[in-house]
């Protein structure tokens, strides 16, 4: 069998070491020691293995209580659990081995089962309390979501039951939430923290809690009740009391003491008319009164099984006319002073709370089905709100996606930054949502979220969204998620990030490899994959313009290659000059340029304009050029025929005695090339 | 002889030692051991040497395992031995006191010794 721990004995007599080991040693392992000298050896080795230590306090060498202090001092009496025995019942011996932190005693004779279960109790204890003491910060951060969705799901569970709209509990939430902050504001009578507000509002929830124990065919009689099923249905408020008096004697949570006056006191009248105690105005605990008033409104305003709803001002003219019952004269005020806004923000509150309606969603399926646990639910809530609580501390725009309800949801940081609404609904059909992200490309990420597998869930892409007016690159990395069958998608969850600079240095990077380091020009391949897009578009014309320097070889031989670079660039920034915004110029070679452009009408002045711009003096050393010059489509379509041509020219050119142009014909057909042939 | 009748010979309890101990086999394994218990010769040795707080250990000791076991009558006059032993000398009670300490340890020795040979 295995060992549940390590005990060490310490007694100075071996008859009673080895008759607690008798005892013990089924289920633990034992270590012995005959005085305090060799249980401090043992403790110094093995305190870590140790699960308790029996100390007897009379021994020689060093006694019990000496132990226990070096206990103490190395702090292993913090994690080591002492029991004390001895055949000494004095009251100071036991109280001396208390203060110094033993956890029990354990007197002679010994008793088989007493010594096993104080043992085997006490281990578990320190076991237990180790594993609390790291719950015990994280159960402080949630006992208060806890009750929130205990509170949740009871109600909905008695919502449920009542057949009742569904949105009565969230109503008298809304309700009792705005009057209690109105009442704050019109009287210092009713001082609450807002702790105690929060408490007010989550308990009212369960205000009917004690419906849960009224039979069905009163509960839902469609008719007016007689006399005697009013007064069983009367009895729900002593009956939800009940059942939060029997959780107070388990958890004392002020909570629970709210609830309890809320359910026993929401049917009592300010005068003293009401049930079930015929409470007279203050004696009323304030959260009953505020209760009692949101659920009259809300009845009043919502359809039940025995009335249609009224509208708002009807409903605002029989409270205030005494119909529906008497109130405080403060919360009357509440009320009126609210007015018609109480109906808008009812009304507003129950649409946006997307939140709510999902734990009601959950609950519902909880109660129908039993499928899910209460534990399943909050975690499934706890995952929520972490979830919330990161996205509300990180800058990143994150957004979740509904296929149900068609509804997208933005973290709020996003939906800022982004100046639209946290919740749009229909996000295809947004306008708003399109102004910011094209529409091309919302439906570009969405084929791509649509295609995307359970395997490889995961949809990258990098969009340009239009935020506030700026253009800026984001990186969007989404994913679907999938029903239970992982056959079709529920939802998407996903975010953007802000990529703009990234996609800048990229640019530049990209920029960076298509130019000539030295002139900032094109380079070959870059001119190259530009011209080649240009020629694919029909019905233009172009001409290609190749020249060299005539005289390059001498600026490198009598001033210095230093001197040939600046002559170089000198020339770059001429070409630059000469050529307009949709030209292409590049540097291909040591001192070879080209000139791509389109025009229409006579090319020939516009190539004269630029052999003569480019000629001149730099630092005294002139520039001479010669220049061969090719047309599409009439020399060629197709890149490589279209250069060569150029080429062709230019090698005519010099040929002809340097310091020309020459347009290419079918004369020079056959002729060399003056560039090495790139793509030949 | 069983080990009832050896703590009927003795003059204890042995009900109550059996509730307290489970089983029958411990009860006599450790009475067995008790006549190997060095206690009492400690007690002895401590006197001769005047040694007051050896003593007291000694007949506390004594009074522990005697406890244990169930054995009455030793259990009283080691505890008395040992509480005028408490105060650290030698004093004038403790003559009679240890007097009446060896006969019950020879009546209870002698009692294991029956069981053992039996």
């Amino acid at each position: 069998m295995k060992k549940q721990g390590m005990i060490l004995i310490v007694d100075d007599t071996e008859m009673n070491r080895s008759l607690l080991a008798d005892m013990l040693s089924e289920d633990y392992e034992i270590l012995e020691a005959a005085n305090g000298v060799e249980a401090a050896a043992i403790l110094h080795q093995r305190s870590e293995e140790l699960s308790l230590v029996l100390l007897d306090i009379v021994m020689p060498e060093m006694d019990g209580f000496e132990v226990l202090a070096l206990m103490n001092k190395n702090g292993w009496i913090g994690r080591i659990p002492v029991i004390t025995i001895s055949s000494e019942t004095a009251s100071t011996y036991i109280d001396h081995a208390y203060d110094l932190g033993a956890t029990d005693y354990i007197s002679r004779p010994f008793d088989e089962k007493n010594v096993q279960r104080r043992v085997r109790n006490t281990i578990m204890l320190y076991s237990k309390q180790k594993a609390l003491e790291g719950m015990v910060t994280e159960q402080i951060v949630e006992k208060e979501r806890n009750n929130f969705l205990m509170v949740e799901i009871l109600s909905n569970i008695v919502e449920f039951r009542n057949g009742e709209s569904g949105l009565h509990v969230l109503h008298i939430r809304t309700l009792t939430e705005i009057f209690l902050r109105k009442l704050q504001e019109i009287t210092d009578r009713y001082p609450l923290t807002a702790a105690r507000s929060a408490l007010i509002v989550n308990a009212s929830a369960l205000h009917d809690v004690g419906k849960i124990s009224i039979p069905e065919e009163i509960l839902n009689k469609p008719g007016p009740l007689t006399p005697a099923e009013y007064e069983v249905m009367k009895t729900h408020c002593a009956l939800g009391a009940q059942i939060m008096e029997d959780a107070l004697l388990r958890h004392k949570e002020e909570l629970l003491q709210v609830a309890y006056n809320i359910c026993r006191w929401h049917h009592e009248r300010y005068d003293g008319g009401g049930y079930p105690d015929g409470l007279r105005g203050e004696e009323i605990p304030v959260e009953a009164q505020v209760v009692a008033l949101a659920d009259v409104y809300d009845a009043l305003t919502s359809t039940r099984v025995y009335k249609q709803a009224f509208p708002h001002g009807v409903a605002m003219r029989m409270i205030m006319g005494g119909e529906c019952g008497v109130f405080n004269p403060l919360l009357l005020q509440c009320l009126r002073e609210l007015g018609p806004r109480l109906d808008d923000e009812l009304r507003l509150r129950s649409l946006n709370d997307v939140s709510e309606a999902n734990i009601r969603e959950l609950s519902t399926q909880a109660i129908a089905g039993s499928k899910v646990s209460n534990r399943t639910l909050t975690l499934l809530e706890q995952e929520r709100t972490k979830y919330q609580f990161f996205a509300s501390m990180s800058n990143e725009i994150q957004f979740e996606y509904s296929y149900q309800s068609d509804l997208l949801t933005l973290s709020e940081w996003g939906a800022r930054q982004l100046g639209l609404n946290v919740l749009i609904e229909h996000p295809e059909q947004n306008g708003e949502l399109h102004g910011v992200f094209l529409i091309a490309d919302y439906l570009d990420l969405q084929g791509r979220l649509r295609r995307a597998t359970p395997e490889k869930p995961i949809v990258s892409g990098t969009y340009c969204l239009n935020v506030k007016g700026e253009r800026r690159w984001y990186k969007a990395v989404a994913r679907p998620l999938w029903e239970g069958n992982g056959t079709e998608q529920a939802g998407v969850i996903g975010k953007f990030v802000d990529d703009h600079e990234e996609q800048l240095r990229l640019e530049q990077l990209r920029r960076m490899a298509e130019q000539d380091s030295l002139t900032r020009l094109n380079n070959h391949a870059a001119a190259r994959r530009w011209i080649q897009m240009a020629l694919a578009r029909e019905d233009r014309s172009y001409a290609m313009v190749l020249f060299d320097l005539d005289n390059f070889k001498e600026a490198n031989d009598r001033y210095g290659h230093m001197f040939g670079d600046e002559v170089l660039k000198h020339v770059a920034r001429l070409v630059q000059k000469s050529v307009r915004g949709g030209d292409i110029a590049a540097r291909i070679g040591g001192d070879e340029f080209l000139i791509f452009l389109e025009y229409s009408g006579g090319i020939e002045p516009v190539i004269r304009r630029i052999f003569d711009a480019l000629h001149g003096e730099y630092q005294s050393f002139e520039i001479l050029i010669s220049m061969g010059i090719a047309l599409s489509p009439e020399n060629g379509t197709q890149y490589d025929a279209f250069f060569h041509a150029a080429d062709q020219a230019l090698y005519v050119a010099k040929k002809g005695g340097k310091d020309r142009y020459r347009f290419y014909d079918d004369s020079m057909q056959g002729v060399l090339s003056v560039l090495s042939p790139m793509d030949a | 002889m069983t080990t009832a009748e050896c703590y009927a010979l003795i003059g204890a309890d042995y009900t109550e030692v059996l509730r307290r101990m489970g089983n029958e086999d411990r009860v006599r394994r450790f009475l067995l051991k008790f006549a190997e218990e060095p206690s009492y010769g400690l007690l002895c040795r401590s006197v001769e040497a005047g040694d007051a707080k050896e003593a007291f250990r000694a007949a506390h000791s004594i009074k522990g395992v005697c406890l244990n076991l169930g054995l009455t009558a030793l259990y009283r006059s080691a505890g008395d031995l040992c509480e005028e032993l408490r105060g650290g000398a030698f004093t004038d009670a403790v003559p009679g006191l240890l007097r009446r300490v060896g006969e019950d340890y020879q009546k209870t020795i002698n009692g294991i010794r029956e069981l053992a040979q039996a």
